[in-house]
């Protein structure tokens, strides 16, 4: 557990963390194992806005050549939208290019932004200040994803897309190193992996395109770039993010940010609440995974967050009424992999790290990607070439839109902090006051997992006893997230480790569901609560797909 | 004066304990209505407890007897009730929400050409019409019914009707009815495989990490066992993954949801988790050390203490209870 | 073997339950439907009786809004060969009004079989399916557990109190269906695929109003606020007095 001679006070994550499972998630094309094979023309891999997003222009646009294309999307959530989670402050670009004939008002949004705050958090008070420009939102839309996935969802299924919600795409299928499909996850399995009655075998989906947009931290994504050596300047940067869904008595009526409090000094991230009605207001604390205090809970911050008079005024009296959680890529421009095509394989949305972290947005990227991926997959069907080169052609109408010129724009803002937060503040500043030129040079980050973490006793506050009004334990929000995975099924997490209470400790308060739990000096792993947020597999054990249908339900986050 | 139907239900020549539950739900009704209340039971012959009826608030007890009619006949027992029911002119017909209950209303329902209310907590006129109350969505709402047709038959869910005594005792009565051969036949009862399952006690007590370790669970078996058959051992999530207990007895999450009429909490301390499985439950005691434990706020009643101290104590008082 | 298994769209039971605007009905924003869990058990019977006799048909038939038809498909998906759906977007209250619709719909379908689940999750009634055995004059068993069919006779196990009922009875039946009878299938991605091509017929209904009527729909009542009533093994007289004498369990 020492990283140096006689320092027991410090660790690194990455020492204890598996390695990436490469040999279960790339798997040569005609390995047995699997039930029923289908022949598609383009898989989707995540039914998100950005899988979504490309479903719908890939049917728009064979529609429009008088072409047919059979389209399947997998979704390993039992039903749309049970797995998305985000704030959320939709730029509504994306949509109106995809459905230029709606108006504003036919689109999934709740409201538009009305009125914005930004806070600087202390203890027990607050000081606003003017919104940073790259945080201002005019123009945009408060919205829930979940009704936007559904949404998309509807669409997609009406242009003949197949949807098939309950199955997660569990390993790539190659052909040499060409990707030629997906094999999904089998279910129906006992504690022991033996089949029970409702055994139902992996179904292997072959197409000439393979399009990965699993989202955050997504599996099949990660095997690939590791397997095919794709890189990027950066490693890929996460925040963890524990938000909640309140009906009030107290009416929210504008978008608030805060930063400051309870974040301590040396961790990066900032907390939002967004009213999707008046009464219906869905808040949040984001913190950057590379946080140094090992002892650090974004669960249990998150729920003192909602102690300060500025949140706590317009909770008191109402209800939660979902709870849940998800990382945030946020490594920007420098973390986005140098390729995100290949043979056979397209990468989109938040799994290729289209995320923008000054100003909080990722939706409208990941379905701009997922277009454009469109029409470069059409072109590339229609011509009868899918290499590389072809596929290619995705990666340079990516490069020339605004996906990147934003994301070049703030690529050094979230990693300015890294410094700490006065230090990071002031380069923040900076680099809005000069578009991003200066300090403009790339800051080198290391990877999350590498960031030593020390245990200092009573650094941290200890656990919050919760109230079950306004504060809640791990275990209920687990419950409010609809999280029902049947507790006999395999367990899913990878653990590299044999050892210490400090580790287990780390890990527990990690996971904001209560995954795993320091008892008796080891660790106990509650694999059965996980809400896929990933978290875990950024700086502890890996998570590897389950049976479709397992994890959360959300329903308006 | 139009009056109430109370069908009671009868096993191998006994009334069944829930009839006094029926009568006592009809007799509610009855007085409401200013009418009397006749109870009827279907047997091959006298049934032993029939006459106690009056004693709930019957005025009449009439038991409809052939040969045939030993066990439970589906087709059979709905054909004369249905026949006394529409010949009666009955206001009301009421029935429990028992196994056989449930099965008899809504045939006896169809071939009067009326609704049902089935499984009801409470019942009641309002503006001259039959009302009735009746959980829906797993007991997250409450439907208030109207029963707009004559007669309004309704089943009781049992174990809410709580039997009221009265003083008064009616007049019984045998009556021979034929017996048409009916498809359906009720050819054995055997028993209930294994133990009393969680969800169908009317008693449940279950068991979390309060506990510490399996073996332990032996003392809430004493405990089941002192109520004479009638009690489950359950038993939390932690304690089911923890590989304790089976799954099968998991109260909770995706465990079974139960609503015995006491649930008994031992060593829990209250996630929401478990709370969803057994909220319904009539009255909840929890036993537990902790005094802030969430499932003092849920429980009816508490007890805060040494699990290892309290209950081996309330076994031996229900054992001396049930002498 | 021809076999109607009827099914209900009802909504998920873990659905936190809001009261619409009217005091009367469910709110359903948010809420995901699902096909009823009782209704499950009875589709996989219908599915392993075909199987089992090699051939036959298994016809779902439900009443319910146009969304129904995405619970019907689901049942197309698990193998099921047609589906009816009789439209209407008021389900009555009185289960007989519906039980009149779908015998309409049954009547000279010449099935072997007619199966529901024992009750819907929503609306815990128990009543439909035998109330269509009597208006179709069909012999019936309700809340079937165990299942043995040969030929033209079949041989059914229900749980009563304290035990199990069996019960024999002549085909063709209706049968409605509990927990523990089979466990159902998870749909196939081929029967994913599959489902979106059988035939599945909209025929819009109007069923009556009939003689039973929603009120009201309310929360269930707070509990009231409980007691510590003690301390330790001393706390335990105390306890059984309260539960005999209070709360009237003992």
């Amino acid at each position: 557990m020492a990283e140096g001679a006689g320092s027991r006070e410090q660790f690194l994550p990455a020492q204890y963390q598996p390695a990436l499972p490469l040999d279960r998630l790339i798997l040569k094309d005609g390995s047995p194992g699997a039930g029923d094979r289908m022949e598609l023309d383009v898989l989707i891999v995540g039914a998100g806005p950005a899988g979504l997003a490309c479903a719908i222009e890939l049917a728009q646009l064979a529609k429009g050549a008088s072409t047919e294309l059979s389209i399947g999307v997998l979704e390993k959530a039992a039903a749309l939208g049970e797995h998305s989670l985000s704030g959320a402050v939709v730029n509504p670009r994306a949509f109106r290019e995809l459905f230029p004939d709606m108006q504003d008002s036919d689109l999934p949004f709740r409201a538009p932004v009305r009125k914005e705050a930004v806070y600087l958090l202390t203890a027990e008070s607050r000081l606003r200040f003017p919104t940073p420009p790259t945080m201002r939102n005019k123009g945009n839309y408060i919205a829930s994803l979940c009704e936007i996935v559904r949404w998309l969802g509807e669409k997609a299924e009406a242009l003949g897309v197949n949807v098939f919600t309950g199955f997660p795409g569990a390993s790539l299928l190659v052909d040499g190193p060409r990707v030629v499909g997906v094999r999904t996850a089998a279910s129906g399995l006992d504690r022991d992996g033996r089949p029970l009655a409702t055994y139902l075998a992996p179904n292997d989906l072959a197409a000439k395109v393979t399009v990965l947009a699993e989202g955050t931290r997504g599996m099949l994504s990660q095997a690939w770039c590791t397997w095919q050596q794709v890189t990027a300047a950066n490693p890929q940067l996460f925040a963890l993010g524990v938000k909640e869904l309140w009906e009030t008595r107290h009416q929210l009526d504008r978008i608030i940010h805060t930063l400051g409090w309870p974040l301590p000094r040396d961790a990066f991230g900032g907390s939002f609440m967004y009213p999707l009605a008046p009464n219906l207001v869905a808040l949040g604390l984001v913190v950057g995974l590379d946080y140094r205090d090992g002892a650090l809970d974004v669960h249990s911050l998150f729920q003192r967050m909602k102690l300060h008079p500025l949140f706590r005024r317009y909770l008191e009296g109402g209800e939660m009424v979902e709870w849940g959680a998800k990382t945030i890529p946020e490594g920007g421009y420098h973390s986005v992999p140098a390729r995100r095509s290949g043979d056979g394989v397209v990468i989109l949305g938040d799994a290729a790290g289209f995320v923008d972290v000054p100003s909080l947005k990722g939706i409208h990227y990941a379905m701009q990607s997922g277009m454009l991926a469109a029409r470069a997959i059409l072109g590339a069907l229609q011509a009868g070439d899918v290499s590389p080169a072809r596929l290619a052609d995705y990666d340079r109408m990516v490069s020339e839109s605004f996906i990147v010129q934003d994301l070049y724009r703030t690529r050094n803002m979230r990693l300015a902090f890294k410094d700490g937060f006065y230090a990071g503040g002031l380069k923040a500043a900076l680099m809005t006051l000069t578009g991003g030129r200066f300090p403009g040079r790339k800051i080198t980050m290391q990877r999350d997992a590498e960031v030593a973490r020390h245990i200092a006793p009573g650094v941290s506050p200890g656990p919050l006893v919760p109230d079950g009004r306004l504060t809640f334990s791990k275990v209920d929000g687990v419950f409010k997230s609809g999280n029902v995975t049947r507790d006999t099924i395999p367990g899913h997490l990878i653990v590299g480790w044999e050892g210490t209470a400090e580790l287990a400790e780390f890990y527990a308060r990690l996971c904001p569901a209560g995954v795993y739990e320091q008892v008796d000096g080891g660790l106990r792993v509650n694999a059965p609560n996980c809400i896929d947020c990933k978290a875990t597999d950024v700086l502890g054990p890996r998570w590897t797909p389950r049976e479709g249908g397992s994890g959360p339900k959300y329903k308006r986050m | 004066m139009s009056d109430v139907l109370a069908v009671a239900e009868q096993r191998e020549g006994a009334l069944r304990k829930v009839s006094s539950e029926v009568v006592t739900g009809a007799r509610r009704l009855a007085d409401a209505l200013a009418a009397r209340v006749e109870a009827l039971v279907v047997a091959a012959g006298p049934v032993q407890g029939a006459d106690q009826l009056g004693g709930f608030g019957a005025d009449k007890v009439i038991t409809l007897a052939n040969p045939a009619f030993g066990r439970y006949a589906p087709e059979g027992y709905a054909r004369v009730i249905a026949d006394r029911a529409r010949a009666g002119g009955y206001r009301a017909v009421v029935f429990a929400a028992s196994a056989a209950g449930r099965d008899l209303a809504p045939r006896v329902a169809a071939r009067l050409g009326v609704a049902l209310a089935q499984d009801i907590t409470d019942v009641t006129v309002e503006g001259g019409a039959v009302t009735v109350m009746h959980p829906v969505y797993a007991g997250k709402a409450l439907l208030k019914l109207k029963l707009t047709a004559t007669p309004a038959v309704v089943s009781l869910r049992p174990n809410v009707f709580t039997p009221v005594q009265r003083p008064k005792a009616g007049a019984a009565e045998i009556v021979p009815v034929d017996a048409a051969a009916g498809r359906v036949v009720v050819t054995g009862i055997k028993a209930a495989a294994g133990a009393l399952d969680v969800a169908e006690a009317s008693i449940v007590i279950s068991g979390g990490r309060g506990l510490k370790e399996p073996a332990n669970f032996k003392v809430l078996e004493a405990l089941a066992a002192a109520f004479g058959g009638r009690a489950a051992v359950g038993a939390s999530r932690a304690v089911v993954d923890a590989g304790w207990r089976p799954h099968a007895d998991q109260v909770g999450q995706t465990g079974k949801t139960v609503s015995p009429t006491l649930y008994i909490a031992v060593g829990i301390s209250g996630a929401i988790q478990h709370l969803a499985g057994m909220r319904t439950s009539k009255v909840i005691v929890a036993i537990n050390k902790d005094k802030d434990a969430p499932i003092f706020k849920v429980a009816d009643y508490g007890v805060v203490g040494d699990l290892f101290e309290v209950v081996p104590k309330l076994t031996e008082e229900i054992r001396k209870l049930h002498g | 073997m021809k076999i109607a298994v009827c099914v209900k769209r009802v909504p998920d039971s873990e659905t936190r339950v809001k009261i619409a605007s009217d005091g009367k009905s469910l709110d359903e924003a948010g809420v995901k439907f699902i096909l009823n869990p009782y209704d499950e058990f009875a589709v996989e019977e219908a599915l392993r009786r075909r199987e089992q006799a090699g051939t036959g048909e298994v016809v779902v038939v439900s009443l319910g809004p146009a969304a129904a038809q995405e619970t019907i498909r689901t049942a197309l998906a698990m193998g099921a060969d047609r589906g009816v759906l009789l439209q209407t977007d008021r389900i009555p209250a009185d289960g007989l009004e519906v039980a009149k619709a779908l015998a309409a719909e049954l009547t000279n379908g010449g099935y072997d079989l007619v199966l529901f689940g024992r009750m819907a999750i929503d609306d815990y009634n128990h009543q439909v399916g035998p109330m269509v055995a009597e208006l179709l004059d069909l012999p019936c068993v309700t809340a079937v557990a165990h299942l043995d069919i040969a030929g033209q006779r079949g041989s059914a196990e229900r749980e009563i109190e304290g035990g199990v009922e069996i019960v024999e009875f002549p085909l063709p039946a209706v049968l409605t269906t509990d927990k523990g009878l089979n466990e159902p299938r998870y749909p196939a991605l081929k029967g994913i695929m599959a489902a979106k091509k059988k035939p599945l017929e909209v025929k819009p209904t109007t069923p009556a109003a009939g003689g039973l009527e929603v009120v009201a729909m309310t929360p269930p009542p707070q509990r009231k606020e409980g007691k510590v009533v003690g301390e330790g093994p001393a706390a335990v007289p105390e306890l059984l007095r309260l539960l005999r004498e209070e709360a009237k369990v003992l």
